[in-house]
């Protein structure tokens, strides 16, 4: 066993001494996200406040309307025929045109239905959004016209959600998403170079002529690259997180993630690491198996790909059956999921844990195994 | 008598060929075919041949890095086939193909190998300032194995590949690609070593360093061991230059 340190701390030493695998691994990952998930709230922030009052063309406007039409829209004279005006629309330069019949509030008084006829752009977004809200306006109108009841006309907060639940229902959904990606995208970084790497520059056939036992040798690499992925994997997602309040700047969400306990993060760290375990021993497999980094970059994309997989489904399950526990990776994200919204439960965590380290040791073995086989590690020919 | 240290019994290893090479109709390459040799302990067993004849393919299959398709070898009465991990703590085997890593320091790598073969703390430093003073390694102790030269390279591998040690020693065409100056210091710790009462069995295609080096000489062709000898025998009425080239001819029947 004291193999096993002596290679954790080799792979520790090469990682933790090189100041610039440092920077790339742990601390980029962190701050590009921070800053791309900033930069893009602030954009989108941005497009909220600046969008400009929609220029509007209205025939015939009603006396009842005219007021609530004016605040919203950019009211042109309409000396312009319905076709300058329509052509306007199509080059954008006009948002919405609205024709109302003549004596429009007169007519909604009596039996007749008028017709209003509103035209707009919808390749335009300005002019789409126009749209919706004549129609949410007129719909509105014809309401307090022909009113038959009321939903939640008075002063009274109707919505009992409080900030943190709404923060937890969305963390939920995307958490376990954002933080399998980025969880796999660390341990891709160090993975394939450590061991794809090494075999394509000859330095792990130096360790295979000790007599260091290769499963110690596979456990001694699995462990340690799982620490340094879980570290990169950390940086990437503090910076995410730490970024949600300004990108969600416009949503009013309260992103606090003290509303999480110790034991709810725990379950998060034990989760992660064993969900880590997997993908670094699956991807050590296809590493090995690889001639080289290059090849080991195109052999990782079904991996890669069964992952999002994985992670996408739990954001569309519910309530999930006890049997998708049993699924790796899948269990991992289902679990992240059920911690994020609260609805954590002890024997799904116990079955992802109890699966996910079987499958890491299962897969360990399998990587000694292979580091033991001559045609897998001297297949340069 | 001399105590046998090596004893190789029938090796055969074949290979499979590349897609491209096998339009002859054979699939497989007989590397090294039905070989047969011993080597004793406190002598330089010299394998000589030209390229691709299996000298570095025997070594391998001696050193466990590969397993021989049958046959078997035996280092200091160890199996390498059915006792490989008894095996690699005996040897220390240093070919081309095994690299340092080139972000670590001699020093380091000197530690490192060290533990991995189970070297007491104290035996370690006292071996390392030793052979790090007698191949010149101890100004570049500290630097990364990717800023030093070639010749320095090779001196750390080779002590590297020893640090426990061993009794056998396994080199696969030490002085390749090295100058006068280093190839000199390697072929006279060579020297040294067999001085000590070690055992080597070294590859190479230099007639120079068989004459200048070994004790007994093993000539290698197609994978076939074609003559085996003392030094002296094989160079009794010619050097061992004009004694490979008859070799050759007879065995290729004058084709080159």
């Amino acid at each position: 066993m004291k193999a096993v340190l002596t290679i954790i701390k080799k792979e520790f030493m090469r990682f933790f001494g090189d100041r610039r695998l440092l920077l790339t691994t742990l601390l980029l990952p962190g701050i590009v996200l921070y800053a791309v998930y900033s930069a893009l709230g602030a954009v989108f922030a941005n497009v909220m406040q600046d969008s400009s009052v929609p220029v509007a063309y209205v025939r015939n406007m009603p006396e009842s309307l005219g007021e609530a039409i004016d605040e919203i829209f950019d009211l042109r004279d309409t000396d312009l025929t319905d076709e300058e005006i329509k052509s306007q629309l199509v080059e954008g330069d006009a948002d919405i045109f609205i024709i109302f019949p003549e004596n429009f509030d007169d007519l909604t008084v009596g039996s007749d239905v008028p017709d209003v006829s509103i035209y707009y752009n919808s390749a335009q977004t300005s002019s789409s959004l126009a749209y919706s809200s004549v129609v949410a306006l007129l719909d509105a109108y014809e309401q307090s016209i022909a009113n038959v009841f009321n939903i939640n006309s008075g002063s009274d907060r109707y919505d009992l959600a409080d900030s943190s639940d709404v923060s937890a229902n969305i963390l939920s959904m995307i958490v376990p998403m954002v933080l399998i990606m980025l969880l796999l995208s660390g341990c891709v970084a160090v993975v394939l170079e450590s061991i794809a790497g090494e075999k394509e520059r000859g330095t792990i056939a130096t360790l295979l002529v000790t007599p260091i036992k290769r499963s110690y040798f596979a456990i001694g690499k699995i462990l340690s690259l799982s620490v340094i992925a879980v570290l990169s994997g950390i940086s990437s997602f503090l910076g995410l997180i730490l970024s949600l309040p300004n990108l969600m700047g416009g949503m009013e969400v309260d992103f606090s993630l003290a509303a999480y306990g110790v034991l709810d993060y725990f379950g998060l760290f034990l989760v992660v690491m064993s969900t880590v375990l997997v993908l670094v021993s699956l991807l050590a497999i296809v590493s090995a198996y690889a001639k080289s980094v290059k090849e080991a970059n195109g052999l990782i994309v079904p991996v890669m790909i069964i992952a999002v997989i994985c992670s996408l489904v739990s954001m569309f399950v519910a309530s999930p059956p006890m049997g998708l526990y049993f699924i790796p990776v899948l269990n991992s994200a289902l679990c992240i999921s059920t911690l994020m919204a609260g609805t954590f439960g002890i024997v799904p965590f116990l079955i992802t844990m109890g699966i996910n380290i079987v499958c890491a040791a299962l897969l360990a073995v399998l990587l000694g195994a292979m580091f033991n086989s001559e045609k897998i590690m001297f297949n340069r020919a | 008598m001399q105590t046998e240290i090596l004893k190789a019994e029938h090796l055969t290893k074949s290979f499979r060929l590349p897609l491209k090479q096998q339009k002859t109709g054979e699939k497989f390459k007989l590397a090294v075919n039905d070989l047969s040799f011993s080597a004793y302990s406190g002598e330089i067993f010299g394998l000589l041949g030209p390229n691709g004849a299996g000298k570095t393919t025997t070594l391998r299959m001696l050193a466990t890095l590969i397993k021989p398709d049958s046959g078997d070898a035996f280092i200091d009465g160890v199996s390498v086939v059915s006792d490989p991990y008894g095996v690699r703590g005996r040897i220390g085997f240093l070919t081309s193909e095994l690299r340092l890593e080139d972000f670590f320091t001699p020093d380091y790598l000197f530690d490192f190998f060290s533990e991995l073969h189970g070297v007491p703390h104290d035996v370690r430093e006292q071996r390392k300032r030793s052979m790090f003073a007698r191949f010149g390694i101890d100004e570049f102790a500290n630097v990364k194995m990717a800023n030093l030269s070639t010749g320095m390279k090779q001196k750390v591998s080779i002590v590297i590949s020893i640090v426990h040690d061993p009794d056998f020693i396994i080199f696969d065409e030490p002085t390749n690609g090295l100058d006068v100056l280093t190839a000199k210091t390697v072929t006279d710790y060579l020297s040294e070593l067999r001085g000590e009462g070690k055992s080597i069995i070294l590859s190479t295609h230099i007639f120079s360093l068989v004459e200048k080096l070994c004790d007994r000489v093993g000539v290698m062709i197609d994978g076939r061991m074609v003559a085996l000898d003392t030094l002296a025998a094989l160079t009794k009425d010619k050097s061992m230059e004009e004694k490979f080239f008859d070799l050759y001819s007879e065995v290729t029947g004058g084709r080159s």
